[in-house]
């Protein structure tokens, strides 16, 4: 029996993340270890999803469904005490840990569990269960040792899943790998607009309230390969623009006109507030952006590049280089910095939700630039995107600077946001590059489904595309890769020698079905700060 | 001065006798196969080691184990480097900080370059003392030559001597160690080859194309070859660790770049006349040599006007260093394409520069054909010039120094350890 193999100290090593008095002595309830419940019962409809790994800790997700009227966003619906239960087994024989966390209509139905007492760099399984009903089980990794020597991580890198603009078969993808240590999600995780497209939005109008927000989650979290992906692998995951509106920045967007929609600040708060309910992210009093230890191998910092930001300004506005203007606000900026500078591991993994290397843009003929721009955020204009850390270059500077000064190598951004697929060095000045050393490398994933160069334009792949990149790569020296009309997922895998990445390509995104090829591989070699093109992908073993 | 012309008198009387003295060891050798070569590439930065220029390292470290976070000790200057690859032991325990002191005895700033600068113990005093195992020195700097004295079995001393450079050339410096090898064959040699350092100092191009500076690789790895090959020919390969690295990264500044303290500090009421600098090139120690109650003050004012001056990176305790009393109240660092130029803005002309947390990163490989190698290893542990010692005492058999060892044996590399006796 489960009951006899745990004890309670490790019981009482957890703790339902922000929920009131989550207790469990020895009485808890014992979860039927012989359930036929599937990801199909309607008291887990939202599938199980777990995060943000540490050493000796993860952080578990469900959401509950305990009576048929409390829908996400009615809030309405009894509070109830959900079991969970970790262990070493998928067949629960050697149960780790289990407790018990509260949760009501307060908090929409959501259960996440801070479980500690963990081993390191080793796979659980875990499950909920309610009044019988068991949810599936899902499997997850702990990190590795602080002080482990790592020869090897892999992680899948995503961002830009816009439901509408097709199926999420990236993610099915990364679920059947079955070598990923974790998922990065680099933003855009849920879009606000309504409307339909291969697939309609719920709700189907604009998102503003708390309520919308959380059907919106909802919605997203019923995708077949959503929560496959959920189930299968610890996701790492920070937001962009999309998760509250479009061109977001600490105090509106693009997408947000105060007169009809409201207070920005009531609407970002609700949106943040759903945020945290329906995704296993680990907070510090609402603050998102944190840094995560893969042993001496790498660490993450994943960033906040919204919420402190400056208003964007237009592209050639001088503003662009005040240093008044920020796009990690001062506070990450520091914390930032000195976890570069100071960090003892050494891969410095960044996840940043837009570009920070500089981008020129080649003169272009209106319809294309109109696309590029609906594409990649720009305001106007064909010189730079100033939703990019372009628009923020003494941000830019001071970081990029303080690696440079402070002899800090393997500094890699890893970046999603403009739905294409780029690799490159990052210098500090990039007019003068090659003259001037590179202080990093960047790769920038894909989007899942979100549209692209050709469908905004409307001609077929492959087609106009390869001018424009050609274009870019000619004015852009320290651009080594610039593909913008597919769509997929990234897997990054992580050596002392390397650290690569492999972008694989969605044949259909219309198609649930649809397969994923290897498009491209990059890789920068441990003390280069350059990328270079790579004919194999990471194998699978 | 005394101290001066003592060292003067130790380089001379070497030098003046042959290119290779040996003197008799003390004590009997022991049996042992195992050899151990420490070679440093002065200056080399870490993607010169792993770029086109010096294939025999990127060869050597596809043969072993190369460790790509490793970083030099603070200040990253040649002398506290080569002091903590041999003893293992922070400068606060060596004695050696930096390269240039301010010596509050001579009432003058000097490099740290005498057989008495270095109180601690190294390998290539305790193999001979403690296991009877010969050790030899070969190092291409007279000043490296001075610090590390009469402390190994066979010493070379460096000759002939570029005027400008101050050096060996490389091309010397191995026909040194190749013949030292050939005439004694010592259980550890510890050779430093110059030529990268001083052309990377004086290379006028090195903000861009780095001319001479790839010249100088280019030749040294030449040098280096010669040394595997020699290794291989003479049937010593299967019995060889070697390890290759460097002491400190090279960084280029344009000629107005550079910053003067003394110029800042003399003219402040409080510290005029009462502060000395020892420039170290991509660092300055500051020296109070004023009233001793007027130190926390004067200290603070340092600080003070240091940050305040384009071009400084930080102001840095020496304390949280681990750096000892010599090296003064204050470090200042630069950043990187800066360097410092005291007493006056002349005195310094030179682009290339280190001692900055900018030209800490080095190669460290630890490589040979000795069965115990581990082959085709990347690390990414923190490793240090202060590993060496730790990691060639495992090997040997030897135990800590007395107080421990401040490095960590870098155990990874190899399979089996020890493997000296």
């Amino acid at each position: 029996m489960a009951d006899q193999t745990y004890d309670r100290r490790s019981v009482l090593r957890a703790t339902g993340a922000a929920t009131a008095g989550v207790v469990l002595a020895t009485t808890a309830t014992t979860v039927a270890t012989t359930s036929t419940a599937s990801a199909a019962a309607p008291v887990f409809a939202h599938g199980v999803a777990s995060g943000d790994p540490l050493p000796d800790g993860i952080l578990l997700w469900t959401r509950v469904t305990p009576t048929p009227d409390a829908t996400p966003g009615s809030g309405v619906g009894p509070t109830v005490n959900v079991v969970w239960e970790i262990a070493t087994t998928p067949d629960f024989a050697r149960v780790r840990a289990r407790g018990r966390v509260s949760t009501g209509p307060d908090r929409d139905h959501t259960v996440k569990v801070d479980v500690t007492g963990l081993l390191p760099a080793t796979t659980y399984y875990y499950r909920f269960s309610l009044d019988g009903a068991v949810s599936s089980v899902g499997a997850t990794r702990t990190a590795p040792a602080a002080d482990a020597a790592v020869s090897r991580l892999r992680f899948g890198v995503v961002s830009c899943s816009n439901l509408p603009d097709g199926f999420f078969a990236a993610y099915r993808y990364l679920a059947e790998r079955g070598d990923l240590d974790a998922v990065l999600h680099l933003g855009d995780y849920i879009y606000e607009g309504g409307g339909g497209g291969v697939r309609p939005h719920e709700p189907a109008h604009e998102i503003l309230t708390l309520a919308d927000y959380r059907q919106r989650h909802a919605q997203y979290k019923t995708d077949e390969h959503l929560q496959r992906l959920h189930a299968t692998v610890p996701v790492i995951a920070t937001w962009d623009d999309h998760e509250v509106a479009d061109n977001a920045w600490s105090g509106g967007a693009a997408n947000h006109q105060p007169d009809t929609e409201g207070d920005y600040a009531a609407r970002k708060a609700a949106a943040h507030q759903a945020y945290f309910e329906w995704m296993p992210v680990r907070t510090e009093a609402d603050r998102i952006y944190r840094r995560l230890r893969f042993g001496l191998l790498a660490e993450l910092s994943m960033l906040d590049l919204r919420s402190y930001r400056s208003e964007q300004v237009g592209p050639l506005d001088p503003g662009l280089g005040d240093p008044s203007r920020t796009i990690v606000g001062a506070e990450q900026l520091a914390w930032l910095e000195s976890g570069l500078v100071g960090s003892g591991a050494q891969w410095k993994l960044v996840g940043n939700s837009v570009m920070i290397a500089p981008l020129q843009l080649p003169p272009l003929p209106a319809a294309q630039e109109a696309a590029l721009t609906e594409m990649v955020g720009q305001t106007e204009g064909p010189s730079v995107n100033p939703d990019q850390w372009d628009g923020y270059q003494s941000d830019r500077r001071r970081l990029l600077t303080a690696l440079k000064d402070n002899g800090v190598r393997d500094t890699v951004f890893l970046t999603g946001d403009i739905h294409s697929s780029w690799a490159s060095d990052v210098p500090i000045n990039a007019g003068l590059y090659p003259l001037t050393p590179s202080v990093a490398t960047e790769f920038v994933c894909t989007s899942v489904t979100s549209d692209n160069f050709d469908e905004i334009l409307g001609v077929p792949p492959r087609t106009t595309s390869l001018v424009l990149e050609a274009g870019i790569q000619a004015l852009n020296r320290h651009i080594k890769y610039c593909e913008l009309d597919s769509h997929g997922a990234s897997v990054l895998e992580v050596t002392p020698d390397a650290v690569q990445m492999d972008w694989y390509y969605l044949a259909n995104k219309a198609d649930a079905a649809s397969a994923l090829t290897h498009g491209r591989s990059f890789r920068t070699r441990t003390g280069t700060q350059k990328v270079q093109s790579v004919g194999t992908p990471i194998g699978t073993t | 001065m005394s101290t001066a012309i003592s060292r003067r008198t130790l380089l001379g009387g070497a030098a003046g006798a042959a290119a290779l003295t040996a003197f008799a060891p003390s004590v009997a050798m022991a049996a042992t196969d195992l050899r151990v070569y420490v070679v440093v590439v002065d200056g080399c930065r870490p993607d010169e080691a792993a770029g086109a220029y010096l294939p025999t390292v990127r060869s050597l470290a596809a043969q072993g184990t190369s460790f790509a976070a490793a970083r030099a000790v603070s200040i990253a200057e040649t002398i506290p480097n080569h002091v903590a690859m041999m003893s293992g032991v922070h400068p606060a325990r060596s004695g050696v900080p930096a390269n240039s002191v301010w010596d509050p005895m001579l009432g003058e700033v000097r490099d740290l370059g005498l057989p008495t600068d270095l109180l601690a113990p190294t390998l290539l005093d305790r193999l001979p003392a403690e296991l009877g195992l010969a050790t030899a020195s070969v190092l291409s700097k007279d000043y490296l030559f001075g610090v590390f004295g009469e402390r190994a079995s066979h010493r070379w001393a460096p000759e002939p001597m570029l005027p400008i450079t101050d050096h060996a050339p490389d091309v010397f410096t191995m026909q040194a160690l190749i013949d030292v090898i050939d005439d004694h064959d010592p259980a550890l040699v510890f050779a430093n080859l110059g030529d990268v350092d001083r052309f990377g100092h004086a290379d006028l191009t090195g903000s861009s194309l780095r001319l001479l500076r790839t010249l100088a690789l280019i030749d040294t790895d030449a040098q280096l070859s010669r040394l595997v090959g020699h290794l291989r020919r003479t049937g010593r390969w299967d019995s060889s660790v070697v390890i290759v690295l460097s002491d400190h990264s090279m960084d280029w500044s344009l000629p107005l770049s550079l910053v003067n303290l003394a110029g800042r500090l003399d003219v402040d009421p409080l510290l005029a006349g009462n502060v000395r600098i020892a420039q170290n090139g991509g660092a300055d120690l500051l020296y109070w040599v004023g009233p001793a109650d007027q130190r926390p003050a004067a200290t603070d004012r340092m600080r003070q006007l240091a940050l305040a001056t384009p071009g400084v990176l930080s102001v840095v305790d020496p304390a949280s260093l681990q750096l000892g009393a010599n090296a003064g109240d204050l470090v200042v660092f630069c950043k990187a394409g800066w360097r410092f130029s005291d007493p006056d803005v002349i005195s310094n002309p030179i682009p290339g520069n280190h001692g900055h947390p900018a030209t800490e990163p080095i190669p460290l490989v630890i490589s040979g054909g000795h069965p115990a190698v581990r082959r085709g290893l990347v690390s990414s542990a923190p490793a240090r010039t202060l590993d060496v010692a730790p990691t060639v005492a495992h090997l040997f058999g030897l135990g800590a120094p007395a107080g421990g060892w401040d490095g960590v044996a870098r155990t990874e590399a190899f399979t089996g350890v020890p493997v000296g006796n």
